[in-house]
């Protein structure tokens, strides 16, 4: 009796509520695939179909070949990986100082960083395009990547310095003992415990330069430069919905961060209590 | 040791970046710019309506008329239609604008008074566009610019319709609505358990669509009465507005608050309503949905005296960046895309009207009902095109940031008709004020 009572007590608060939030997430998700293999005629169809009758991939054809998906997503790759690769560099080092070092203004220091959170980004924007434009970047994905470094360094930065803070200090101390220097220690020591923060700060860089839209736009100028974002926009003009390419370029915008969710998932929850708890 | 740890790291990452963007920068100069002969003269173009659609159809053209044109390479930007107006300010606020460009009418004042325009009136003159093109759309691009200059040469024209699902109709026996009266009875008459009489946009770009329909009520001729009253405050358009949106959730989708394009022409292509406001630009998408029996445009209801009213300018043209060096070079492209040809291929493609005399001749524009619809309201004598203020450099900003919120506080209850119409009345007169200060008026 005991045991049943206790089953459906499990039922009812465990896997109904996160069947429910299951449901409600992947819903949208589903019905992006659904819709990505329909042909275009049975996408406004009624009754709705929630199985396509006749799968097709035309949508993701027309996506990759007709609209540019093919060098839209080579174009965020080449600027998420670079932004990502800068970030976790400079972010270990800065992080570093700020959780191992005291010094005059760190205090400051900190709030500064924090503070150019608050800066709305279509602010920067003319200024941005002027900065780049005089140095001959415009439309060159340099000038994505320094931007969007620029704008991911002080919170990662902040997650770094809180994750490093978690690593006993001592076991610096005792690879010095041991004959490392100052950055034999980081490299060997340090580094390895950090990974699940580092993987954490790389989601984190590499999902904002994926999504992003507003900079993409305005600091290119070539066609063959925009990245992902931008060609997803072109799927919904004024005249014209796409429903068919737009729902196939989502998938094809959602597989990398997908995948990478799947690889760093464990880092990232370890990463992020990491730097919570710091 | 540095060197040995981060240093070589951070270079070579960088390195391998600029190699990688390097390398795409070759690829994209092959199919563009990059592998022609120094003689060859580079122009760029930027869309402002890009999508798979729009595209081909300007790569199309692009390619023929580079074929007619070998000393001319034309880049195309395309660029998506709600943010090309910001891409475009940005552009222009660094100097760093294409050298032609599809530009609506509405920006045309506000360009030109930024300086960023040729005035391509000695062009036009000589060409043989003169007198092609239609003289009622270059006149307007002319009255509304300060300094009464031809900044951009329209190449295709819209008109705001209602479409309707004719298949209904007829089940119905109800008869297309000519008058406002007709289309409120219509609108309850074809509402029924499974389906909505009509949809209300209430998102983005609900306020234009609105303005368009308040002057087809009323009948007002001009925007501003003799003692400078911005029209839509008046009392006729708080009587139409409180017939209006009383249609809301009881004979239409109680969604229609957030309705955007997308949203609301899905819902008419789907079946879920009978009727909705748009343009002829939407064509396109009902003819994909429908097979031609089940669909048609009717004009916006007459007024009570039985005229039609349209809004002025309600044009795309192409211009001319003062920033070009080859102004010559960029005038030809400007000529062949609004050359008969050119003007009838895109058109036809996208099913809107052509500017340009000639292609009305066309046998496809006599076979579109859509299009007839269209110049059945344009050649009708008594019908009244108004004039909305473009030249009010705010003008867009008030119908995006006050009308279009307003419409949705009026749906939501949290504002009545009368504070809505005065909000948008006032700013409207405000921005005339200071407009007229400036100018010396």
């Amino acid at each position: 009796m005991l045991n049943v009572k206790k089953r459906s007590n499990k039922i009812l608060f465990f896997y109904l509520p996160l069947t429910l939030m299951l449901t409600w997430t992947i819903f949208p998700i589903y019905w992006t695939i659904n819709t990505a293999l329909k042909s275009e005629g049975d996408i406004m169809k009624r009754p709705l179909e929630y199985f396509p009758s006749a799968p097709t991939i035309e949508n993701f054809v027309m996506a990759w070949n007709n609209v540019g998906f093919a060098t839209f997503f080579k174009n965020s790759l080449v600027v998420g990986i670079s932004t990502v690769l800068v970030v976790i560099v400079l972010s270990i080092l800065s992080g570093y100082a700020l959780s191992r070092y005291q010094f005059k203004g760190k205090r400051s220091f900190l709030l500064m960083l924090l503070s150019t959170q608050f800066i709305p980004r279509a602010m920067l924007i003319i200024p941005l395009f002027i900065i780049f434009k005089n140095l001959g970047l415009i439309s060159h994905p340099l000038s994505l990547i320094i931007t969007y470094t620029a704008v991911e360094i002080p919170f990662t930065t902040i997650l770094m310095s809180g994750f490093i803070s978690n690593i006993p200090k001592e076991l610096e101390e005792a690879a010095a003992v041991d004959g490392c220097t100052k950055l034999q220690a980081i490299r060997y020591v340090l580094l390895p415990l950090a990974l699940p923060g580092i993987v954490a700060t790389g989601v984190f860089t590499f999902i904002y330069t994926w999504n992003e839209f507003l900079l993409a736009l305005m600091l290119t100028n070539e066609q063959t430069r925009f990245t992902l974002p931008v060609g997803l926009s072109f799927m919904m003009g004024e005249f014209n919905v796409n429903y068919g390419a737009l729902a196939a370029g989502s998938v094809i915008a959602l597989v990398p961060a997908v995948i990478l969710f799947a690889y760093a998932q464990k880092h990232l929850v370890s990463g992020m209590g990491g730097a919570v708890k710091g | 040791m540095f060197k040995k740890y981060f240093l070589t790291p951070i270079l070579m990452i960088m390195v391998l970046g600029l190699v990688a963007c390097g390398n795409d920068g070759d690829e994209s100069s092959g199919s563009g710019t990059g592998k022609v002969s120094e003689d060859v003269v580079e122009l760029t173009f930027w869309d402002e309506n890009a999508g798979p659609q729009r595209t081909p159809i300007w790569e199309e053209l692009i390619e023929r008329f580079e074929a007619e044109n070998p000393d001319i390479s034309i880049e195309y930007v395309g660029l998506p239609n709600s943010s090309s107006k910001s891409k475009l300010d940005t552009a222009i606020a660094a100097n760093n604008t294409p050298d032609i460009g599809s530009v609506q009418t509405s920006w045309l004042p506000e360009f030109s008074a930024r300086d960023a325009l040729l005035p391509l009136d000695d062009y036009f003159a000589d060409s043989e566009l003169s007198g092609l093109i239609n003289e009622g759309a270059i006149e307007f691009n002319k009255e509304i610019v300060a300094d009464s200059k031809l900044y951009g040469i329209p190449y295709t024209q819209n008109l705001d319709v209602i479409w309707i699902r004719s298949d209904w109709f007829e089940e119905a026996s109800l008869d297309a609505p000519e008058t406002w009266d007709d289309f409120f009875h219509a609108v309850e008459a074809m509402t029924d358990s499974e389906r909505y009489g009509y949809t209300i946009r209430g998102g983005a770009g609900g306020s234009i669509q609105l303005q368009r329909l308040m002057f087809a009520y009323t009948g007002f001729e001009q925007y501003f009465d003799e003692d400078g009253n911005a029209v839509v405050g008046d009392p006729a358009n708080v009587e139409f507005l409180e017939r209006y949106f009383d249609l809301y959730k009881a004979y239409t989708p109680e969604s229609d608050i957030t309705n955007d394009y997308k949203e609301m022409i899905a819902g008419f292509d789907t079946g879920v309503v009978a009727m909705v406001h748009h343009n002829i630009g939407s064509f396109g998408e009902h003819n994909k949905a429908f097979e031609p029996h089940q669909f048609e445009a009717i004009p916006l209801p007459k007024t009570e005296d039985g005229r039609y009213v349209a809004e002025g300018g309600n044009t795309i043209n192409v211009a001319i960046f003062n920033s070009t060096e080859h102004p010559d070079e960029a005038w030809r492209f400007v000529e062949f895309i609004n050359s008969a040809e050119s003007q009838s291929y895109w058109n036809e493609q996208v099913g809107q009207i052509p500017t340009n005399s000639e292609v009305l001749e066309m046998e496809w524009i006599q076979d579109a009902p859509h299009i007839e619809t269209a110049f059945e309201v344009y050649d009708d004598p008594n019908t009244i095109l108004y004039q909305p203020p473009f030249y009010l450099p705010d003008y867009r900003s008030i119908l995006d940031n006050i009308v279009d919120p307003g419409i949705q506080a009026v749906m939501s209850g949290e504002k009545t008709i009368e504070e809505f119409l005065t909000e948008w009345a006032t700013a409207m007169e405000e921005s005339e004020a200071k407009y007229k200060e400036v100018f010396n008026e």
